[in-house]
């Protein structure tokens, strides 16, 4: 009955209680693409940081390398990319220290597992892409989640356009959904333009990816490093 | 309670059992559909002899960029155009529905229709549905008092200013107005001035990309510029990626014989319309 | 109003989301409006504001009703546009009725009736003024939930918070009409500064049987205070 009469009054708009929330993460987009080959490892990452609807800039190097044969490419949360790399370059510095030898790419890639699952209730948000030299000078790319499951493969894309690029890496590298094609060894320069091209069609739909891609070529020789202009709007 | 003899009015008002409805299969985990809401910078400027309107002409679906070259600025009359920004289907809707009831009363008042017409019919039209219809209007056009402009928000307001800029680029936009415009600028200074102004929205806001679209309304004539500025250039592939024939396999192949087993042809008198 | 107050707040909750965008369009405001021997002074800032974004550094908040009853808005500008055409085509037609121009009191009226009747959808702060011959200058303000009532001199707005003391300290009855618009002057000025979705010019208007004589103070011509 008297939920009968409440209804007679009319509905004023009330203040109702509000939650407000700091979140500790943010998106800074960006996307990473690994490519191996018999002796070489290419890695690119874009270099626009962004957040909604901003750009903080356009020449923000995601490339981080570890050592003479080992590099990382982040991207996700760039505060937590700081973070992590930082630890990870210490964490390398001790080892080196207590062995008297550079990690190999294998070891920083399990390291790097065991890190980012350290901090299983309070991730690291970033999508990680490890690109390097295997000891016998064989290239090798490991793909992470955020919580640390580790994937050894020959080529990845990680990052905002993640999803956008792998499958065409699926169809040029890995020769998915092809007839009376013969698989030859990945040459340098088809890989490099391949790593270009992709990076041209994820600027094309993807908006945090553009302004220029940083690339870094790792061969027996050492680390070398390149860049490519991509559009910018 | 149901009476036998006096039939039971049904309940008055309003039914919102699909809302509840809706509220529980979103408590369940479903995910309701979500409206194309693009992010955009469109702008427009008075000058000596009437309005430019300008947009940008990237369409976008959360973080994906779904047309890389959208039509922004919509027909109103044929001295009125109009730029839409918010969600898509509201503005193109919106536009499509006022055009229509401007060109009858065009015809019904045998004059050219006025911007301040399109501006009371678009506020009030947007004002009923208090804000649901996403809409954010810069409304341009040349009449008999001379270039208006108007800028009109989904809530139903509007405001007559020399001008202005929309969407998630208008700050972008603002900034190269508020530094650059003013008053009496002739045709060529308008353009450049207005191309600046979208193109610092696509280079800096992330929701808005690709072309220039601009619309020159002058007294008596109104000039659509499509693809004015292709503001950067897509870039060049480095290898090629043509499938060789046999490529795509054929998993099965089966023919069918149409019958046809009568053809009749009628023509039809065209209506007399004189 | 109270939209723009929450601001700060909100941008903790998500950082990356432009609340300017789908906020409301809504004059956060500072108007007045001061009734003198023959005539009334009315007068508004002119910053329009979405979120914290100002959407229009130049809006006009005195809004025409007939040539001698103006009103001036706060709240959200969509409510009060739309109230002010439906009163203005309903003032007008009762005009032709009549044969002669409405009074002031009219014009407050149906003003009063819609703010009522829909105090539930609308969030609109008026004060209606103007000249009649019956009555001279009259000032009437309409706040949310639709009261109506006639005062000497009204203030309106989230601006108005902050200039109370200051009206009530330096309103005297009997001022001219030189002295209306220093005093409407100086208030909205003192407004301005402290609100911070006040601001702009001061446009001020002077209602009298001849009609209105509308001013803009901007720049160096806006009066200044301690600004500590």
């Amino acid at each position: 009955m008297t939920a009968e009469v409440n209804s007679y009054y009319p509905d004023y708009a009330t203040e109702t209680p509000k939650q407000f929330q700091f979140s500790p993460y943010a998106d800074n987009g960006g996307s990473v693409v690994a490519i191996a080959g018999d002796d070489f490892v290419i890695i690119g990452a874009d270099s626009r940081l962004s957040t909604g609807f901003a750009i903080y800039t356009r020449d923000q190097n995601k490339l981080f390398s570890l050592s003479k044969s080992t590099v990382l490419g982040c991207s996700g949360c760039w505060c937590d990319a700081l973070t992590l790399t930082r630890i990870l370059s210490a964490r390398m510095q001790m080892y080196e220290q207590e062995h008297n030898k550079v990690m190999a790419t294998p070891a920083v890639a399990q390291m790097l597992s065991t890190m980012l699952y350290y901090k299983r209730f309070f991730p690291y948000y970033v999508s990680n892409i490890l690109a390097g030299l295997d000891t016998d000078g064989k290239g090798c790319v490991y793909s992470y989640d955020p919580i640390g499951h580790c994937e050894k493969a020959t080529y990845k894309a990680g990052g905002s356009a993640g999803a956008l690029l792998q499958p065409l890496l699926d169809n040029q590298i890995g020769l998915k959904n092809m007839q009376n094609v013969t698989p030859a060894p990945l040459t340098l320069e088809k890989a490099l333009a391949l790593l270009k091209d992709v990076f041209i069609s994820a600027a094309e739909r993807d908006i945090y990816t553009g302004d220029k891609v940083n690339i870094n070529i790792i061969t027996k020789d050492g680390i070398k490093e390149d860049t490519f202009e991509l559009r910018k709007d | 309670m149901a009476a036998v003899l006096i039939a039971d009015y049904p309940e008055p008002g309003f039914s919102f059992e699909n809302c509840k409805r809706n509220a529980s299969f979103v408590a369940n985990g479903f995910v309701p559909p979500k409206a194309t809401k693009t992010g955009t910078t469109i702008v427009g400027i008075t000058y000596k002899d009437g309005v430019i309107l300008g947009a940008d002409t990237r369409a976008t679906e959360d973080t994906t960029v779904s047309d890389k070259n959208c039509q922004k600025i919509h027909y109103l009359a044929s001295n009125i155009y109009c730029c839409g920004a918010g969600t898509a289907a509201d503005t193109e809707m919106t536009t499509q529905m006022i055009s229509s009831q401007l060109e009858l009363h065009r015809l019904n008042t045998n004059r050219v229709v006025r911007v301040a017409t399109a501006n009371q019919m678009l506020k009030q039209y947007l004002f009923r549905y208090q804000g649901y219809i996403g809409a954010a209007l810069v409304l341009g056009g040349v009449d008999s008092t001379g270039p208006n402009l108007y800028c009109i928000y989904p809530h139903g307001s509007s405001d007559k200013v020399p001008y202005t800029t929309m969407g998630s680029g208008s700050l972008a936009a603002m900034a190269v107005f508020e530094s650059y415009w003013r008053p009496n600028m002739n045709e060529d200074e308008g353009k450049k001035l207005v191309r600046d102004a979208i193109a610092a929205g696509i280079f800096n806001d992330l929701g808005s990309g690709s072309n220039v679209d601009l619309c020159i309304i002058k007294k008596g004539t109104a000039e659509y510029l499509r693809t004015y500025d292709e503001a950067n250039k897509k870039g060049v592939r480095q290898a090629s990626y043509r499938y060789p024939k046999g490529t795509t396999p054929i998993l099965t192949t089966k023919t069918s014989n149409i019958d046809v087993h009568d053809v009749s042809i009628t023509y039809v008198e065209p209506m007399d319309m004189s | 109003m109270s939209l723009a107050m929450n601001a700060p707040i909100a941008s903790y909750d998500n950082m990356c989301s432009h609340d300017w965008i789908d906020a409301p369009h809504s004059t956060g405001t500072s108007i007045m409006a001061v009734e003198f021997d023959g005539g009334v002074v009315i007068g508004a800032d002119s910053r329009s504001t979405t979120g914290a974004y100002i959407a229009n550094r130049y809006a006009d908040k005195l809004t025409k009703i007939t040539d001698h009853i103006y009103c001036c808005r706060s709240g959200s500008s969509a409510d009060t546009q739309a109230i002010v055409d439906v009163v203005v085509y309903n003032l007008n037609f009762h005009a032709t009725e009549l044969g002669e121009a409405p009074l002031v009191e009219s014009g407050a009226a149906v003003c009063k009736e819609l703010c009522y009747n829909y105090r539930d959808s609308l969030m609109a702060g008026l004060i209606v003024a103007g000249w009649d011959r019956k009555k001279g200058g009259q000032v009437y303000s309409i706040p949310i939930g639709g009261m109506c009532v006639r005062q000497p001199v009204s203030i309106g707005g989230s601006g108005s918070t902050y200039v109370y003391g200051y009206v009530d300290a330096n309103y005297k009855p009997g001022m001219t009409q030189n002295e209306s618009v220093e005093f409407v002057k100086n208030s909205l000025a003192l407004a301005m500064a402290r609100d911070g979705s006040s601001g702009g010019v001061i446009r001020i208007g002077i209602i009298t049987e001849k009609g209105i004589e509308r001013h803009i103070f901007e720049g160096d011509s806006i009066p200044k205070f301690y600004e500590g």
